[in-house]
């Protein structure tokens, strides 16, 4: 048996090798084009990494994904002369840089917060929405604000920035952490959890299209999203800057962010958000209970200047 | 009370103990609750026909993509392990051992992330796929194919060499089928673990067209807020996995048959030389 099957071995051990190469040849083949001196990961696409569903920043509709993201990114591929091509990623790959650094995208649009720590491993455009943390709860809640959650359990979103502030704002509370926003504002509406915290924009959407629960606080963390680039990819960086200036000068920002969110944005200045703030916490819980998913509705009107 | 009477009751005991635990979850369970969260209709339209067109499509895609690398490797993995050549041992041992140990979803993310990093290439997600379920996929299948061949009987090595064939015509020949027929319940199995494993695919990113089954189901369970998605999906793999189990205890049989004639016929012709 010792000598014969060392004999029967040799082919399949040349196999190995083979088998290795052969994959390692299917590899290479899609290798991206440039268009104006910015390198594409795949050739006559700007792809774009984000995590599905935020509404309202992109979500399913049939069978496109649609959402303010989206069409501000669809801004920038339509001036590079390119199609938008949007993959599906989870959320921590896209914000530790792996998916960029690792090629698969150019650009990243997922509701991200520009922060230091992303920073450092991804570089953003310029902000292009002004954000803060929200509370959700159950309408029937007693809960009004941050004081209230001390020994309750707190649902977050793995890798935002909700979560981070959670963990520094709650030490009292139970953090439950979960990997997409539905699944949180799922847990909230089943009262598996006393209260959840996300963005206030997708939110105060959510509890627009749901009475049974409420957004009834706002976080001021004067966040900001912004695009994301590979690192040192500083021409599709200047190309996004300059798309996004042009669009706020000539008022196509204005009409995507109206079409999305049903008002046209307060002020393109981050610190009026932080005025509007003290007012907003409080005018929220009747706000929302109002449930109007109506996008002219005072609910909707009322994020909007938080947001900004 | 006599043994007999004693075990009736015990039987009897046994099936209300069963009827208790179905009516109490009868009673319990807020089927109204059930019906708006699994069963809503509505939701449940709107999936078709993406959900078999694209999604149990791509299931089935990547999970014979990373059968057919992992059936491959598997088998060069076997009879590495077979190998008088000790270093082939070794690296096939640690090779099972350390795939068999990790949880698939490392694997994916090594693929998907570490060798763009570590090779400075890009894969097609297709082939990224194909590679971290292959790679799962052997570990387990070396360990299987390896007890098949051991499973062989001795005497089938000794006739094929005696009649004249070398070692690799008698592996080819005469070991290997045999072996394959020996290991298709397990086989089989795998088949089915790595159609759920293929839901890892998440990792590595997807365009909408992309979308297997289980990605799917979260990304309109988060949509729709309802459970029903999820529901069709489960019942979408159960399509898959189910018809698997049946074709797989029909070639055994009809193989075990075989088998079992061939051998009867051979002692026939044995007994009946003599």
């Amino acid at each position: 048996m010792e000598r014969r099957s060392r004999r029967i071995l040799r082919p399949a051990v040349v196999l190995a090798p083979v088998l290795a190469l052969s994959l390692a040849a299917c590899g290479g083949d899609s290798e991206g084009a440039s268009v104006d001196g910015i390198e594409l990961v795949s050739d006559g696409q700007l792809t774009t990494c984000t995590h599905l569903p935020y509404e309202p920043f992109q979500f399913r509709e049939g069978e496109e994904i649609v959402g303010f993201d989206v069409d501000l990114v669809d801004l920038v591929a339509e001036d590079l002369g390119v199609e938008q091509a949007i993959v599906d990623t989870p959320f921590d790959t896209i914000q530790s840089g792996a998916d960029l650094d690792t090629g698969k995208c150019d650009v990243a649009a997922a509701g991200m917060t520009i922060n230091d720590v992303r920073e450092e491993n991804i570089d953003f455009a310029d902000p292009y929405f002004d954000a803060s943390q929200a509370l959700l709860v159950a309408a029937d809640s007693d809960i009004e604000g941050e004081a209230d959650l001390a020994g309750l359990r707190v649902a977050v979103q793995t890798g935002t920035t909700g979560q981070e502030w959670a963990r520094e704002n709650l030490p009292d509370s139970e953090l439950v952490t979960f990997e997409d926003l539905a699944l949180l504002t799922a847990y909230v509406q089943n009262g598996e959890v006393d209260a959840g915290i996300n963005d206030n924009g997708v939110l105060y959407d959510f509890a627009g299209d749901n009475p049974d629960v409420a957004v009834v606080a706002e976080f001021d963390t004067g966040e900001q999203y912004g695009v994301a680039v590979r690192t040192g990819n500083d021409a599709l960086r200047e190309r996004i800057n300059e798309v996004l200036a042009a669009a706020r000068e000539d008022g196509r920002y204005d009409e995507i962010y109206e079409k999305w969110f049903g008002t046209a944005p307060a002020g393109d200045d981050a610190a009026e958000g932080e005025d509007a703030e003290d007012t907003e916490a409080d005018d929220t819980e009747a706000d929302a209970e109002e449930g109007a998913a109506d996008e002219e509705s005072e609910s909707s009107e009322s994020a909007e200047d938080s947001e900004n | 009370m006599s043994k007999r009477q004693r075990a009736k009751v015990i039987r009897g005991v046994q099936y209300a103990i069963l009827i208790a635990a179905v009516l109490l979850i009868i009673v319990a369970a807020d089927w109204g609750q059930i019906q708006r969260a699994f069963f809503n209709m509505d939701v449940a339209a709107n999936l078709f026909p993406t959900v078999i067109t694209v999604a149990l499509g791509n299931t089935i895609f990547y999970t014979v993509l990373g059968f057919a690398l992992g059936l491959g490797l598997g088998l060069v993995l076997a009879l590495m392990r077979l190998s008088s050549v000790a270093p082939y041992r070794w690296i096939s041992g640690i090779y099972i051992e350390f795939f068999r140990g990790l949880p698939a979803m490392l694997v994916f993310l090594a693929v998907g992330v570490g060798i763009p990093y570590a090779f400075d290439t890009r894969l097609d997600r297709n082939v990224q796929i194909m590679v971290a379920l292959g790679l799962v996929g052997a570990a387990y299948i070396a360990e299987t194919i390896r007890a098949g061949i051991q499973a062989v009987p001795k005497g089938q090595i000794e006739a094929a060499r005696s009649l004249g064939m070398s070692p690799t015509r008698t592996m080819i020949t005469v070991i290997i089928p045999q072996a394959f027929r020996i290991v298709l319940p397990p086989l089989t199995n795998e088949l089915i673990l790595l159609t759920k494993d293929s839901s890892l695919a998440f990792f590595l990113g997807s365009t909408l067209a992309q979308q297997e089954l289980a990605q799917f189901g979260r990304e309109a369970l988060n949509t729709n807020q309802s459970m029903t998605p999820v529901l069709v999906v489960g019942v979408c793999y159960l399509i898959i996995t189910i018809p698997l189990s049946f074709v797989s205890r029909a070639l055994e049989k009809r193989f075990g048959k075989g088998v079992a004639r061939k051998q009867a016929k051979a002692s026939a012709t044995r007994s009946g030389g003599q």
